[in-house]
């Protein structure tokens, strides 16, 4: 399990003194909470975007993006989910945002191939560029079931927290976006 | 555990460890199922390898920047709200005065007419006192008029009488219309001029 995943496994399901101190933080324009939200979270972040976006460029502007909605918007934190889930919850529809704007522009940014955390030898870049090229054309919402598990490894009842559906539905998603990807990387293949 | 091709998406679906051995047991005698269950693990094996990471030393100072940015755009947008407000309750008080002073002044105005109403039916009281007076000296004559231009005064002064009350009842309507009370002081002039003529009738045939 990836240390992502460990990470977010330890999120907890209700709303805890940690979680008031982020939110209040946040609402305050306190840089050091800012701060340790980013050595925490910045890179499972950053990976999350570059893997709906494609390029890092955008995938950075996504990042940021989420640190200001933080920012304006803690103070609308209601407590109802941990403050972690909800500001995955605000990364995922930023990066939503930002496809909606690039479909309007017509102009599908290249996707970049970028110097990755290789999890197993066996996995070749010629791959993981198909399944990449393969992901961008999915519908948003299996595409980030997709990502958030088989990618950052976090678990159904996480996924199920961050995108506000239930676990079995995030199962029926994940298969479904698999089958899917199945038959065309047969084709590819 | 055997279980048949039908159930393999079933495993798929589950996705859990165990259903996973399950699946794996049965595609080692299944060339079929081997095959896709083969490319869903390869599916998977790629996935996890494509965790992205890059480092990005710039990254956190411009967030930051932004947020120092955000947070003073957002207080300079509260000061702008402030005082769009203030502005907004000034606007509000003088409106509020203005037509406070007009209300006040149309208060004023309505006293003043109203007073003004009073004089004049005070005259206009003395005057119908003056021709009843005149109506009075007449009275024995009309009753019995003995010529017929005494009755020909009579038919006058009872329609003077009817256009009198007729006009008194729009002016109870409406006690400010100075052109039904002009009206009505001119049918009275009328009639106290009838009335002279009447006394006069009387001394000319006194006299003859």
């Amino acid at each position: 399990m990836h240390g992502v995943a460990a990470a977010l496994m330890s999120m907890p399901r209700i709303t805890s003194n940690e979680d008031i101190r982020l939110a209040n933080g946040c609402a305050a324009g306190d840089t050091g909470v800012f701060e340790e939200i980013y050595r925490h979270h910045g890179d499972r972040m950053k990976s999350i975007a570059f893997n709906h976006l494609g390029n890092v460029s955008d995938a950075e502007d996504a990042v940021q993006e989420t640190f200001l909605k933080l920012h304006r918007s803690a103070s609308t934190y209601n407590g109802e989910s941990a403050f972690t889930t909800w500001m995955y919850r605000v990364l995922i529809n930023t990066c939503y945002d930002a496809l909606r704007r690039r479909q309007r522009c017509i102009q599908e940014a290249p996707i970049e191939d970028i110097t990755y955390q290789r999890a197993g030898a066996s996995v070749d870049d010629a791959k993981r560029m198909t399944l990449r090229n393969m992901l961008a054309a999915l519908p948003e919402q299996r595409r980030t079931v997709f990502v958030l598990f088989e990618i950052e490894g976090l678990s159904h009842a996480e996924i199920a927290r961050v995108l506000n559906i239930s676990e079995g539905n995030s199962k029926w998603i994940l298969f479904a976006t698999k089958k899917q990807l199945q038959e065309q990387w047969k084709n590819q293949s | 555990m055997t279980i048949h091709c039908d159930h393999f998406d079933d495993l798929l679906l589950a996705g859990d460890s165990f259903s996973m051995q399950v699946a794996a047991q049965h595609a080692r005698g299944c060339p079929a199922c081997a095959e896709r269950l083969a490319s869903w693990n390869e599916i998977s094996d790629t996935a996890r390898g494509m965790h992205a990471s890059w480092s990005n030393d710039m990254l956190w100072p411009r967030i930051e920047r932004a947020i120092v940015a955000d947070a003073k755009r957002s207080r300079a947008r509260q000061w702008q709200i402030a005082a769009a407000f203030l502005i907004f309750a000034a606007l509000g008080a003088v409106v509020w005065r203005a037509n406070e002073r007009v209300r006040n002044a149309e208060f004023d105005n309505a006293i003043l007419r109203a007073s003004a109403v009073d004089q004049v039916e005070t005259a206009e009281r003395a005057h119908v006192v003056a021709i009843d007076n005149l109506e009075k000296l007449t009275k024995s004559k009309l009753e019995d008029p003995s010529t017929p231009l005494l009755v020909s005064y009579k038919e006058k002064l009872m329609l003077l009488d009817d256009a009198i009350a007729e006009c008194q009842a729009s002016i109870d309507r409406n006690r400010q219309n100075a052109h039904l009370r002009r009206q009505l002081l001119a049918i009275y002039s009328e009639k106290q001029r009838t009335l002279q003529e009447v006394l006069r009738e009387e001394t000319h045939a006194s006299n003859q």
